[in-house]
């Protein structure tokens, strides 16, 4: 009885569905590089000529102890990127502002530490929120925005105005 | 009524003229007929006393003595005349005195009466104009107090409606300062511990969700 493979680990630095797009594409990428050094025998010695890798893969190969030259961990982990590309939850956060990579990535990091291991963000823009998020889960959606926070705070004038009419009167 | 008696005055001075007229002509037909009565009553005789009587006629009322009766006649009429009209002066004077009296008087109790009427009817007029102001006065004020009352009342209701509409709109006025004053500002390095708090504090039910 096979023991079951760990799960993936996503670097902070894939964050969405098109992220995991490129990861894969990349690592086919490589490992057709590789099956064409295999082919013309340049591997037979162990020591493969690998190519040029984004810091994405990178970070996925030495966060996951991956070893791309192993053919049947190539497969693995190729079938493993393809199933979790489709299959992965994705979390939909809307911002009312740009987003930077330094801040994706850290507010992914947090994501997949708290949430889910192998979460991805699908991002938007709503620039009437004025601040925080707009958060979509499978099934929920979870309003986080500054201008629902306010919006519910509105309270909290109307007493202040009162609690000054009362002073005046 | 003086104007009757005047006329009578004058009328009674008219016919006392035309008497002294008359009986001048009278007398001056007298004189001429009887010198015709004598002619026919007498005789052959009598006539060369008549044609005597008549030379002493002619002789006694000649041509002087005759303008001298008439000048006396006349003179006399004159008198007469100016008498009369002195009297009938007199009498005009003591008319119209009287009659100025009597229209002093009447004009002055036609006067009386007519300014007694006119000041009653201005009293009268007086108390009905000083009514009528006292009671648009008073009805004045009433209007006035009741505008005043519902200027009061539309003014605490407009007040009211104005605080209520501040208070609700309020909010939406911080919001869009907020909006307007920080939407370039707060950017996403700003916004990320906000987040971050905001996700903690869902964090349970959010990973339910993802675990499903």
């Amino acid at each position: 009885m096979s023991e079951a493979a760990p799960e993936l680990n996503l670097p902070p630095s894939v964050v969405s569905r098109a992220d995991m797009t490129r990861l894969v594409r990349e690592l086919e990428l490589v490992d057709d590089e590789l099956e064409a050094q295999k082919a013309r025998r340049q591997g037979e010695s162990g020591h493969y000529h690998l190519p040029n890798m984004s810091q994405a893969l990178n970070d996925f190969l030495q966060l996951n102890k991956i070893d791309v030259a192993s053919d049947r961990t190539r497969m693995d982990i190729k079938a493993r990127l393809r199933k979790l590309k489709d299959h992965a939850p994705i979390l939909h956060m809307t911002f009312a502002t740009e987003t930077d990579p330094e801040s994706m990535q850290k507010l992914m990091a947090w994501v997949r530490r708290e949430l889910h291991p192998q979460a991805l963000i699908s991002t938007g823009l709503q620039p009437s929120l004025i601040g925080g998020v707009y958060v979509r889960t499978p099934n929920h959606v979870h309003d986080l925005s500054l201008r629902t926070h306010m919006k519910d705070s509105r309270g909290l004038i109307v007493a202040a105005l009162d609690k000054l009419k009362e002073v005046a009167q | 009524m003086t104007i009757w008696w005047l006329a009578f005055i004058v009328g009674s001075l008219a016919a006392v003229f035309l008497a002294f007229i008359w009986i001048s002509i009278k007398l001056s037909g007298v004189q001429g007929g009887g010198k015709d009565k004598k002619k026919q009553g007498t005789t052959d005789l009598d006539k060369a006393y008549s044609d005597l009587a008549e030379e002493d006629v002619n002789h006694l009322f000649n041509k002087e003595f005759r303008e001298e009766l008439r000048n006396r006649g006349r003179l006399k009429f004159e008198q007469i005349v100016d008498e009369n009209a002195m009297f009938l002066k007199q009498d005009l004077d003591l008319t119209i005195s009287q009659l100025n009296d009597y229209m002093k008087q009447q004009i002055s109790s036609k006067l009386d009466s007519e300014f007694q009427t006119y000041s009653k009817a201005m009293k009268e007029a007086q108390e009905l104009t000083l009514s009528v102001l006292q009671k648009t006065a008073n009805e004045l004020d009433q209007q006035r107090q009741e505008l005043s009352q519902a200027m009061q009342k539309s003014m605490t209701a407009h007040e009211a409606n104005m605080l209520k509409n501040f208070e609700n709109n309020m909010a939406t006025v911080v919001e869009y300062y907020v909006l307007q004053s920080l939407g370039e500002q707060f950017d996403m390095k700003a916004q990320l511990p906000y987040i971050m708090k905001q996700m903690e504090e869902h964090k349970k039910e959010m990973m339910e969700d993802m675990l499903l």
